[in-house]
């Protein structure tokens, strides 16, 4: 695993110097899952891994790690996190918002080979998996993060044998539906959902202090578990996605009754990129939605 | 005869002084419209229209100032681009786009208030009643007294 002692290298000189408080990055767990790692020491940094089970989005845990805790000094802190292409879309994303400051962050870039299925689960669960690659793995058209200080890997400038999959039909099927049965597919799907926020917790742009969706004072936004609450839920946190969502598609990983969330979110970056040919996260500008129109 | 109920949020500077202006020049619209008087139409989140939706509303048009013509400067804009989309999500989701309408009413144009009022009330009646409730049981919201009350808004009237 070339990949993994380049990572872990590259961890020690980071920790090493002091130039970084924190790596994150992941590692194998007891039961054989792949997980999310933080080192905070250079002799920790045998921990971390590259394998095709990464599948989880760091830049999560970023805003976190980096939140200043009252001091300015703390407002300083740098942290390190391993990305691959998807996630370093949803840096760019962050940093178009503000959410920290270039230099707060040490951009590990890996050359990412595609994730498998089923990654993220216990080992025994995960060895009766078909071995494929995730559908946005198939869907990827970068591989090579878009932004990093230290790239692992050779880049790649087209992804071979991934592109050119149509996975939309999914998307085409229920757009050729009449109204009421996309109705019905939707509330079939919705009424499945505990709201146990696990989308809006893996989510790496979805990180309010305070969720609209979890304020009980709030007069049009039921905290319930009814279905038009529900409903409203969904389509809600897909709308505050527009033009940010940068498709890793963790909420749908992470969803323990697995709605279908990705797809709500492909309609809207579909139709984001069809008005104004906008993809999010290719680079750090703000999205549609909080600028101006064009003189048109 | 099945009456459509729609709920239209006006944008204080414009358009509610716009359905004035029809009232002034005593044009007839349908009685169809309740209005909701906004303070910009860029204040008309998504939740607002999906809650109007859920309590059982047939159509929601959104009436704004013309572009260039906004009171904050840019507030139209915002709902320009933002209200389209989330017409592509909520039809994603199963309603009908022609249920939700924007468009853009100043001050003077009474006679314009008047005809998209018409023509919304006319194109929502044709759709028939909304099927977004459809399949939810609806459970009443007993807590919404309480939670009235905490922020101090009135008690309600019916």
């Amino acid at each position: 695993m070339p990949y993994s002692i380049e990572i872990q290298n590259t961890t020690r000189e980071l920790l090493a110097s002091g130039q970084v408080n924190c790596v994150i990055g992941y590692e194998v767990g007891p039961r054989g899952q792949t997980r999310p790692a933080f080192i905070y020491t250079p002799e920790q940094a045998e921990r971390l891994v590259w394998n095709q089970a990464c599948t989880h989005n760091l830049s999560t845990y970023l805003v976190e790690k980096l939140a200043s805790k009252g001091t300015r000094e703390a407002s300083l802190n740098r942290v390190a996190i391993v990305i691959k292409a998807c996630d370093s879309r949803a840096i760019n994303v962050l940093l178009s918002e503000n959410r920290f400051h270039r230099e707060q962050v040490h951009l590990i870039g890996v050359v990412c080979e595609g994730i498998l299925e089923g990654a993220g689960k216990f080992a025994k669960q995960a060895s009766g998996e078909s071995g494929r690659y995730q559908l946005r793995c198939q869907r990827c058209q970068e591989r090579t993060p878009l932004v990093y200080d230290n790239l692992v890997g050779e880049p790649v400038d087209h992804p071979p044998g991934f592109a050119g999959e149509d996975e939309c039909t999914v998307l085409g099927d229920l757009q050729s539906m009449t109204p009421a049965q996309r109705s019905e597919f939707w509330l079939s799907q919705f009424d499945r959902c505990i709201r146990c926020y696990a989308c809006r917790q893996a989510c790496p742009v979805c990180d309010c202090p305070t969720c609209l969706y979890e304020r009980d004072d709030s007069l049009w936004v039921g905290m319930g578990i009814g279905l038009n609450e529900k409903r409203a839920f969904h389509l809600g946190r897909a709308f505050h996605l527009a033009g940010r969502c940068v498709g890793c598609d963790e909420c749908e990983r992470v969803c323990p009754m697995e709605l279908p969330i990705s797809l709500l979110n492909r309609r809207l970056a579909q139709e984001i990129e069809s008005a104004f040919g906008y993809r999010a996260g290719l680079a750090p500008v703000p999205p549609p939605f909080v600028t101006v129109l064009d003189d048109r | 005869m099945y009456e459509p109920k729609i709920i239209a949020y006006l944008c204080t500077w414009c358009s509610y002084t716009g359905a004035d202006t029809a009232g002034i020049a005593r044009l007839n619209y349908p009685a169809n419209l309740r209005a909701v008087r906004v303070p910009c139409s860029g204040r008309v989140s998504p939740e607002l229209v999906m809650r109007t939706f859920d309590q059982g509303a047939d159509g929601v048009l959104v009436l704004g100032c013309h572009i260039g013509e906004c009171h904050y400067d840019s507030g139209n804009h915002r709902t320009a681009k933002r209200l389209p989309a989330l017409k592509t999500l909520l039809t994603f989701a199963g309603l009908e786009p022609e249920r939700l309408r924007l468009d853009w009413v100043s001050a003077s144009e009474g006679e314009r208030f008047a005809r998209i009022v018409n023509e919304f009330t006319e194109a929502v009646r044709d759709l028939g009643p909304c099927h977004w409730r459809q399949g939810i049981v609806w459970e009443p919201d007993l807590n919404l007294q309480e939670r009235r009350q905490a922020i101090g808004m009135p008690e309600a009237g019916d």
